[in-house]
Order: C-alpha cells, then sequence, then structure tokens
C-alpha cells in the first residue's frame, strides 16, 4: 500500500516529466503539477480555470481536504458538519496584475453564503478551514487591500466543486419540483 | 387565484406519487403477527419510491426473531443493570438468557445478561483478576468477549481461536484479568449481529490505583449506547444463515441509553458529572453531545488522553468508549443527543438530523462542593504523555504492514448494483445513518464479503496469520479504499493489546491516547502502533458486526519470550 501510495504520489510527477518533454519540444511553457499532499485523493477537489482572466486560462490547481485536527481523527462539529482543514494550491498562473491580487474563497451551492479563504501566497498557495456540506472552492481576482470584503466582486479564475457535490438527486427536476436545485444537490 | 390553482395541483399531484410510493412497499408482509418467522421490510421512508424490480425482493436467507420455541409469558422480564462490585478473587456468577422488554410500547423477546439491560455493570480495581462462570441459557451457541482488555489469551472469548463455543445449557468458566484502568464491554463475540443486538452487552469499570487518576467530580454516570430496529409489529427480524444488512450494518431507528429509549437523570446546579460512554451498536457512529453544558474529554480505551480537552460533541464509533466529564451549569433540561448530517440519496441532499438519546433534568439546588474552578482545568497527564513518549522512536519509521479495506459482492440484485455504481460518485467519509435501507437489508453475508486485503502477501481477512514477539512493536498502515464497489467507515478492533493513533491521512496525532478500536473513515489513511505485549493467538477485525460476520477480521499471533 506504502508502493501505492508512492505512485500516488509520483504519478503526477512522472506524468508531468513526461509532458514537459513534450512541450519543451513543441516550444511551450509547462503548467507545473500542484504538490502532492496526504490528504486523501478522493475528496481532492480539481480547480478549473475559467476563461475570463487571460493569464490564468492555463492555471492547474487542487483544494485539498484534511480533517481538522481532533482527539477523535473525524473531526465533526456539534450538529454533524465534517470540519476540515483547505489546502489550496495553484500553479501556472500569472502575476496578479498591479494592486490586483488572487483571493480563495468558499461558497455554498446556492451561493446564498461566501466566506473569504485568503489571498493566494506568494508560493500560489492558501490554507483555511470549512465545514459545510457541499461547497464550492473559487479563486478571484480582486483589488488588492480588500480583506474585508465579503464575497467576490472580480472575475472568477477558477473554480471547483467538493466531491459532495457530486451527490445527484434521483428525484429530477420534475415538473413538481419546487426548490432550486442547489438547495438539494444539482 | 392562477397561483392557488397552481399550489393545489402540486399538492394533489404530490399526494398521487407518495400514495404510489406507498403502494409500491405493500408487498412486504407489513400486515404478519410480530411474532411471526415472515420477513418484514425494515421501516424506511414510505415515500421514497423503491428501485424497480426490488418491489418483492426479501434477503435470500432464513428470518430469525428470538424465542420462537419459547412462550414468550413464561420468560422473565428483564430489569435495569446493577453495580456489582467485585474484587480480585471473586467469583461472577454470569447467565445469557431469553427475556422479555418493553420498549416504545411494544413487547419483545430480547436475550439479557442475568436477566438485565444492559448486562450487570462490573467494577474492579487495577490489577485485580476475576472468575466469571458463564452459562449460556440461550438457544444458540455463544461465547464472551472482554473487549479492550489486555486479559489471558485463553479467556478471549473467540470461538475457534481461543475456546469452543460455549454451546446451549453449557458452561465456561472465564479467568478475566483487569491490567489497566479504564472503561471496558464484554458482549458474545458469536453472530454478534444478533446476539449483542438483542441486548448482550455490559460494562466494566476498573479503577485506577492512582488517586487523582482523574479530576474529582461530583458523580459519575454509564451511557451504554445502541439502537433496535423496530416497526409497528417489533423487532424486524435477523438473518438466520447469515446477517442481513451486510452492506452497512443493522442501523436501528429506536435509540437506546442504558437499555431504553427515554433515560433520563436529575442533576443539581453547577454538577459536574464523569460520562462514561460506551456505543454498543452494531453499525451506527455517534455524535454525542450535551445540550449547552460544557464537555471535557478525558479519557478513551485503554488511558487517559495527554491532555484533556474541551469538545464540541463526541463522535464514538461502535466499540469504542470515551470518558467525558460534563458540567450542567443553569438549571433547566439538557437533551443528550445524537447530532448528524444524515444523507438522502434519493434526493441527492445532505439534512440536519438530531436523536435524543437522553435527558438530564438540572434543579435550582446549587451542588456542592463548587466544581467549576476545577472544571475548567485542562490537565495533562505526566504519566501517560511518558509512557507513550517511550514508543516515539517507532512513529516515523516506515510501516511493518499494510491493509487495505475493501468489499467483494457476488449474487447481488441487478437493480442494487446499478443503484450502488451510480451513488458511489460520492461517497461520505462516515455512514452517520442508513441512506438506503432497502439495498443494505437486502444485502447478506451470503453476497456480500468484506475485505482486509494485505498487498504485501496478497493475502485476505483470516488468511492473514501475523506473528510477532512479545515485546514487538509494530507499525500498520490502513488504508480505506474509497474506490471499492460500496465503501465505508470501519471501526478498527485490535483483540488483546493496546495501539497508539498515529496520524491520519499524513497529519500527526498531537493528542494521543491508548486504543482497541478506532475509526477508519472512507478514502483515509491511518497509521497506528500496536505495542504487542500480550502473547496469545488473537484477532483484529471491524467492529461493525455485519461486516464482521462478513468476513473482515485477520488473525495474528504473539509468540512469548
Amino acid at each position: 500500500m506504502g508502493q501505492q501510495l508512492a505512485f500516488i504520489c509520483r504519478g503526477p510527477a512522472i506524468l508531468a516529466v513526461l509532458f514537459a518533454g513534450l512541450l519543451c519540444l513543441a516550444g511551450l511553457k509547462m503548467p507545473a503539477a500542484p504538490e502532492c499532499t496526504a490528504s486523501p485523493e478522493y475528496y481532492r477537489i480539481d480547480l478549473v480555470p475559467t476563461r475570463r482572466v487571460p493569464a490564468a486560462r492555463s492555471a492547474v490547481g487542487t483544494a485539498d481536504v484534511n480533517f481538522a485536527s481532533s482527539p477523535f481523527g473525524v473531526a465533526v462539529s456539534a450538529d454533524g458538519h465534517y470540519v476540515y482543514d483547505l489546502t489550496v494550491l495553484v500553479s501556472n498562473l500569472r502575476a496578479a496584475p498591479a494592486g490586483k491580487a488572487y483571493v480563495v474563497w468558499i461558497t455554498t451551492p446556492s451561493l446564498d453564503q461566501v466566506r473569504r479563504i485568503g489571498t493566494l501566497l506568494p508560493d500560489e498557495s492558501v490554507t483555511g478551514r470549512v465545514d459545510w456540506n457541499k461547497f464550492l472552492v473559487v479563486v478571484s481576482l480582486e483589488e488588492a487591500g480588500r480583506d474585508e470584503a465579503q464575497r467576490w466582486k472580480g472575475p472568477i479564475v477558477m473554480r471547483g466543486l467538493s466531491r459532495s457535490g457530486l451527490m445527484h438527486t434521483s428525484a429530477g427536476h420534475g415538473p413538481f419540483q419546487q426548490e432550486p436545485c442547489a438547495t438539494y444537490g444539482y | 387565484m392562477g397561483g392557488l390553482h397552481y399550489r393545489a395541483l402540486l399538492t394533489a399531484a404530490w399526494g398521487l406519487l407518495s400514495l404510489a410510493a406507498h403502494a409500491q412497499h405493500e408487498h412486504h408482509m407489513h400486515h404478519v403477527p410480530a411474532d411471526s418467522l415472515a420477513w418484514r421490510m425494515p421501516p424506511m421512508d414510505m415515500s421514497m419510491p423503491m428501485l424497480p424490480g426490488l418491489e418483492r425482493a426479501l434477503p435470500p436467507v432464513q428470518p430469525f426473531l428470538a424465542g420462537q420455541m419459547a412462550n414468550p409469558g413464561d420468560l422473565p422480564t428483564a430489569r435495569p443493570a446493577r453495580l456489582l462490585a467485585l474484587a480480585d478473587g471473586d467469583t461472577l456468577h454470569l447467565e445469557a438468557s431469553l427475556a422479555r422488554r418493553h420498549i416504545g410500547g411494544k413487547a419483545l423477546v430480547t436475550y439479557a445478561y442475568n436477566g438485565q439491560y444492559p448486562g450487570p455493570l462490573i467494577r474492579v480495581d487495577e490489577g485485580s483478576t476475576i472468575i466469571v462462570r458463564f452459562t449460556n441459557a440461550l438457544e444458540m451457541p455463544t461465547t464472551v468477549h472482554w473487549h479492550g482488555l489486555r486479559l489471558d489469551n485463553r479467556f478471549d472469548g473467540i470461538a475457534g481461536i481461543t475456546q469452543d463455543p460455549v454451546e446451549v445449557d453449557d458452561t465456561f468458566d472465564y479467568q478475566v484479568f483487569f491490567p489497566d484502568a479504564g472503561l471496558y464491554w464484554y458482549h458474545p463475540h458469536m453472530r454478534e449481529d444478533i446476539q449483542q443486538d438483542l441486548g448482550l452487552y455490559g460494562n466494566m469499570l476498573v479503577d485506577p490505583v492512582q488517586d487523582d487518576y482523574f479530576s474529582p467530580v461530583h458523580r459519575e454516570e454509564f451511557l451504554l449506547l445502541d439502537d433496535l430496529l423496530l416497526d409497528s409489529h417489533g423487532l424486524i427480524p435477523w438473518g438466520l444463515e447469515a446477517p442481513t444488512h451486510a452492506l452497512m450494518g443493522r442501523f436501528g431507528n429506536v435509540m437506546l441509553a442504558n437499555g431504553v429509549p427515554d433515560y433520563r437523570l436529575v442533576a443539581r446546579r453547577g454538577e459536574v458529572i464523569r460520562f462514561h460512554l460506551t456505543n454498543a451498536a452494531n453499525a451506527r457512529t455517534f455524535n454525542v453531545s450535551f445540550g449547552e453544558a460544557s464537555v471535557k474529554l478525558v479519557a478513551s480505551d485503554l488511558s487517559r488522553f495527554e491532555r484533556e480537552a474541551f469538545v464540541e460533541s463526541v463522535p464514538i464509533a461502535p466499540a469504542e468508549r470515551y470518558v467525558v466529564e460534563v458540567m450542567f451549569d443553569e438549571a433547566g433540561e439538557y437533551a443528550i443527543t445524537n447530532s448528524i448530517q444524515a444523507i438522502n440519496h434519493f434526493r441527492g441532499e445532505f439534512y440536519p438530523h438530531t436523536d435524543t438519546l437522553a435527558l438530564v433534568t438540572v434543579t435550582e439546588e446549587p451542588a456542592q462542593p463548587d466544581r467549576a474552578e476545577q472544571f475548567a482545568l485542562v490537565r495533562s497527564n505526566s504519566e501517560v504523555i511518558a509512557d507513550i513518549a517511550g514508543y516515539r522512536e517507532h512513529f516515523d519509521r516506515p510501516p511493518d504492514k499494510e491493509l487495505v479495506f475493501s468489499v467483494r459482492v457476488q449474487n447481488l440484485p441487478v437493480p442494487i448494483m446499478m443503484a450502488m455504481e451510480i451513488d458511489t460518485l460520492y461517497v461520505p467519509p462516515m455512514e452517520w445513518n442508513d441512506a438506503m435501507p432497502m439495498m443494505n437489508w437486502l444485502s447478506t453475508g451470503a453476497q456480500v464479503e468484506w475485505l482486509l486485503f494485505e498487498p504485501s502477501s496478497g493475502e485476505e481477512n483470516m488468511d492473514i496469520q501475523w506473528r510477532f514477539r512479545q515485546g514487538e512493536v509494530i507499525k500498520v498502515r490502513l488504508f480505506n479504499d474509497p474506490k471499492s464497489f460500496h465503501p465505508m467507515n470501519h471501526p478498527f478492533h485490535v483483540h488483546g493489546q493496546r495501539f497508539l493513533v498515529l496520524s491520519l491521512d499524513g497529519v500527526a496525532n498531537t493528542n494521543m491516547v491508548w486504543k482497541d478500536t478506532a475509526i477508519v473513515p472512507v478514502g483515509s489513511t491511518m497509521d497506528i502502533l500496536i505495542d504487542m505485549d500480550n502473547p496469545g493467538d488473537w484477532m483484529a477485525h471491524c467492529h461493525i458486526a455485519e461486516h464482521l460476520h462478513s468476513g473482515m477480521m485477520l488473525g495474528f499471533s504473539v509468540l512469548e519470550d
């Protein structure tokens, strides 16, 4: 199993080296593979770039969730929400224009709640905490210094959906569905 | 007006859909007498449509209910558990037998130790030994496992490994040694899915030699948590040849604390109570809160924590124990609850769900003496820290053994296979509720084989027979494969030894405690360090009863020096 884990960690690196060779041959810049963490791979969130910010069109990124430190191992709140440490890692993202910054947010599927995780650090990472059942990770390009902002105003650079968001309703979106689907799934 | 018509139309249409869904469930023997051995479908959300093709499906095993050969009127009525304080060398006569219980207004035929629910609370001093003269007055073979105790291997209660089954009307003498202070429990180790679920379990409290082992409290209470699966007729039958509910384990729909659904306590304002929590459920992990009261975590299976900690709630998996101190500083009523984010797979949603496990009524009368100041202190336990420090040299070395948790299925109904393959787009780290009651019920140990797989040898389950020398310290990496057919959390239990949880998903555990059972969530990797100090032939297994009896166990020997 250690070999399996080692392969999981080394696999992307090997692929990245092969890919780099191909890109070099083509005269293109290689997107760096995000660093492999010990987070459960299954719950890793892939961050996908939008096309709204040219500087980020070839960016790659992940958001890893690890249980927050807990004497029980599994970290849950009093009402049963998982409590996760969130680690966002992005690469191949060009430096933000002067006066701008890349900011990471989390939001619910219905976008009714938004929390600011923080500004991407120079190493293109940021950490925070999340305790929602389903959530999206959003990276946006914001005016620098707007640390008190309650939600993003700038264009979305990248976004990703928690694994739990894949839990899809089998009830469908029939004519009798009154709730917006974002309240119970997609 | 148009809106009103639309709403009326919607309501009528929804009503029709619900009626149709109810009609789908009609074939599942809802009108049979409670003592009948016909299968009855477990209670479920009746507005939830059934999978096409399962309307008439039944588990492919015979149904079992206790006491079919007995006249219920002849059975004694079970009584609440009694405390048995035993001294070193004492003998306890313990009998497992049939007993009548009344739960939720229903008369049930159950099992009981010494006619009590739970079984007698055994209280002994650290270092003592007692003799338990056990008699089997059940209707099937059984044994008694003394969960968590590092006792003499001959008395661990494992049929086929440490002893023969105790046949009906037969006896067995257990010599039970209590080397470590802490909270333990005893239960059968044959068909736990039936026998334990029917009430065969009890606590053992081993009082420490050390005077100030815990902070002073006003009193101690015990909460043995369980759940029971009932419908309007009584107990839902179990599988005779193999367990039903093999996929997720048998979740009950009636929560029990100390064997009753309405457990109540009275406390005084400011009272600090030390609660000893044990999860005796077949499959359910509880997330226990104490209302607005402050909760301090002090100990778990075999020891105190390195450092006490205030916590919001106590997630406790089957077979785990936790000791918490709770201060009720205001008069009023406090609900001890199980609060979870349940899952409705049909709607693809999480929803908050709360069960009340017990109620504590706090009176205006102040508790004496005032313990508030002591309660606010968070102690570091230097003895525990020093003990664990002796093992730190092993923390960072590569694992000696690796196991992957997985599952193999065969001959499950096609609709279940199809639905589950779609459903497993997302698997939660923990299953807090039975989100698929129909599919779960229909899966049996004849179709589902849960696996402990060792990649290095290619062996699995009881083909794995590890051998160690007494005194070895073994690091084991446990990986709960999220890409198996039906991943699920597993409480991993090691017999006869103690272990430390070193890390979860590569993140080091910073507050350790000696354990014998730890929960491994789906997709997670847990490193544990086992102190192989107790010689003999032992087992390690998942403590979800239906998973255990669907194969999820291995053997290991600790050879005496």
